[in-house]
């Protein structure tokens, strides 16, 4: 464990000496100083149009609910998308940097066994992104509480999808990174899954409509179950952001077994490989 | 004991769709023992680093075995004991010197107590301690091989490995690197060090083995080496023409001839003896008798040259 976790400690060192960290804490406080400032200047009033708070009654309650559920939407919605985008340029570099010539000699010389880096590279990268989006989120939620008193938790909860989202993407740049040593490779993978097969298959039902092929549905069928379903975990943290429940596990699920195997398969690879 | 002990190690690069192979290690035997400065030279691509990076679990052997400390090399506990140096290494850019010592320290499993005091005194050892807050991304060749050293020996190590140890470092440097090995040696570490370098094995080694082609061509100390078998120099008093040599030492073959020294070329001790009586029986006085030696860059040069025309005669 200790190894794990002080090639976890360097990760996050590395991820503040590229300027990572900075950029995504540059990035979450300035859209939180927008939101302070929006908050400041606009009255809690003026985001419902005609409420009057002074009576909140059951209906002005509603109308509060459903302007921070817009805002929360407004929040949550594109800080997974671009989130996403921006940790995956983050930490592609992260394996081809740890497999230059040089780096990894001194490292693999060190009693630590490959899997344990691969562990310590995971935990770290992912954990970079965790404290970022909690930020950000946290934050967020921070200041819809003081403006609207309105303290539902489950907001929080979007961290975690986020995060999850970005682990499953993770593992298969730390897989790409092993097998071809390209950041540029690693990150184009993960932008393909995340911006076009993702969203192409959560609609294969709709292209299914426009073909009969029976071959064609299978494809699209074992593509959509081996593939991560960012698409469906984008909206599942809006859901969740709102108070909403999750009612259908198997995106989840089946994520989780796409980042299993892909750490499974770098640790094996990387095990077995030549520096 | 060995310290280091290899068993027919074989290894074959082979290129993804195995559309080559090359073979850096061929049936390769290697004992080291415990306590010496050893050294391993050879051409590049002789497969010297290979044999160190197999030995430490950076690459895997094809075949073959070999043992660190008495233990095989695939227990990685073992490098807990070992140290090792890289040729080109690269430590984060981000990293102090002292970072770096700290970092290394910790994969190493080295005690936290003391560990302060351990670094200070590394860094004064390697002359480095002015640069100990300064970002490794700033530092020089030879810097940056002095900080490798030190981190080699944070553990403490039993055994270390040192590729091109005084690559890029200044002759004043270098002595100093020699001097260091000299102390770690006088400690019972046992030193294995990769070099191009003749001259510098040459001052510190013990023993000395040749690698060409992945193959051990020879191994010895370097007195054994640098002696070339059965060639005596002999002096004598009187100044004698080569041909009156020639003729009273009749039976003997020689190498060069000067008025009152010449070389002979003896099939062994036996022979070397009889033709000590042969000089007395034809009254020449012997003023000296010494076994001639080469400097290991002519043995090396040689050496290679020898094992290349073998391989290239089938």
């Amino acid at each position: 464990m200790g190894n794990i976790w002080e090639i976890t400690r360097q990760t996050v060192r590395e991820a503040f000496a590229r300027k990572i960290f900075i950029m995504f804490a540059s990035i979450s406080t300035l859209i939180l100083l927008l939101f302070i400032v929006a908050f400041i200047s606009v009255g809690a009033e003026n985001f419902g149009g005609s409420i009057h708070f002074e009576s909140r009654g059951m209906n002005g309650t509603s109308m509060v609910d459903g302007i921070v559920d817009g805002l929360k939407i407004f929040i949550v919605a594109p800080l997974f998308g671009l989130g996403l985008f921006l940790s995956i340029f983050s930490v592609s570099s992260f394996i081809p940097a740890m497999l230059e010539k040089g780096n990894i000699d001194v490292l693999l010389s060190k009693p630590i066994a490959r899997y344990q880096i691969i562990f310590g590279k995971f935990f770290g990268g992912t954990a970079v992104v965790f404290v970022n989006i909690l930020y950000l989120i946290g934050g967020i939620w921070l200041l819809l509480g003081i403006k609207f008193d309105v303290w539902d938790p489950s907001f929080l909860l979007s961290t975690l999808t986020i995060t999850f989202a970005f682990a499953v993407l993770y593992a298969l740049i730390i897989l790409v990174g092993i097998l071809s040593q390209s950041s540029i490779l690693a990150m184009m993978l993960s932008y393909i899954i995340f911006i076009v097969l993702s969203p192409i298959l959560n609609a294969r039902d709709k292209i299914m409509m426009l073909s009969d092929s029976k071959i064609l549905e299978n494809i699209l069928d074992a593509l959509y179950y081996i593939i991560p379903k960012t698409s469906e975990l984008g909206s599942m943290t809006t859901d969740i952001a709102v108070g909403g429940h999750i009612y259908d596990y198997q995106p989840i699920f089946t994520s989780a077994i796409f980042l299993i195997l892909s750490l499974a398969l770098s640790i094996i690879i990387f095990s077995k490989k030549d520096y | 004991m060995n310290t280091v002990e290899v068993y027919n190690l074989t290894k074959v690069y082979e290129s993804a769709y195995k559309k080559s192979r090359v073979t850096a290690l061929r049936d390769f035997n290697l004992q080291v023992a415990e306590g010496t400065v050893f050294g391993l030279l050879g051409p590049n691509g002789a497969g010297k680093t290979t044999l160190i990076k197999v030995l430490l679990g950076i690459v895997f052997p094809t075949l073959g075995k070999a043992k660190m400390l008495g233990q095989d090399i695939g227990n990685y506990e073992i490098k807990k004991h070992i140290g090792y140096l890289p040729e080109n290494h690269k430590f984060p850019p981000y990293m102090t010197g002292e970072d770096v010592l700290k970092y290394i320290a910790k994969l190493t499993g080295t005690p936290t107590e003391g560990l302060d005091q351990k670094i200070e005194q590394l860094l004064h050892l390697v002359k480095m301690n002015k640069w100990r807050k300064t970002k490794v991304k700033k530092y020089s060749k030879g810097m940056m091989q002095r900080l490798g050293l030190a981190q080699a020996l944070i553990n403490d190590p039993k055994l270390i490995f040192l590729d091109e140890p005084t690559d890029g470092v200044d002759p004043i440097g270098r002595k100093e690197i020699r001097d260091i090995l000299q102390v770690l040696k006088n400690e019972g570490r046992t030193i294995f060090i990769n070099s191009h370098l003749l001259s510098e094995v040459e001052l510190v080694s013990d023993r000395v083995a040749i690698l060409n082609k992945g193959m051990l061509v020879r191994e010895g100390t370097v007195e054994e080496l640098t002696t070339k078998k059965q060639i005596y120099s002999i002096s004598i008093a009187e100044e004698k023409e080569e041909e009156w040599l020639k003729r009273a030492l009749a039976g003997f073959a020689f190498g060069s001839f000067k008025l009152n020294n010449f070389e002979a070329r003896l099939e062994n001790d036996a022979e070397l003896n009889r033709l000590i009586d042969e000089l007395r029986r034809n009254e020449l006085t012997i003023k000296a008798v010494v076994p001639v030696k080469t400097t290991l860059e002519d043995m090396f040069i040689s050496l290679i040259n020898e094992s290349d025309k073998k391989e290239s005669n089938g």
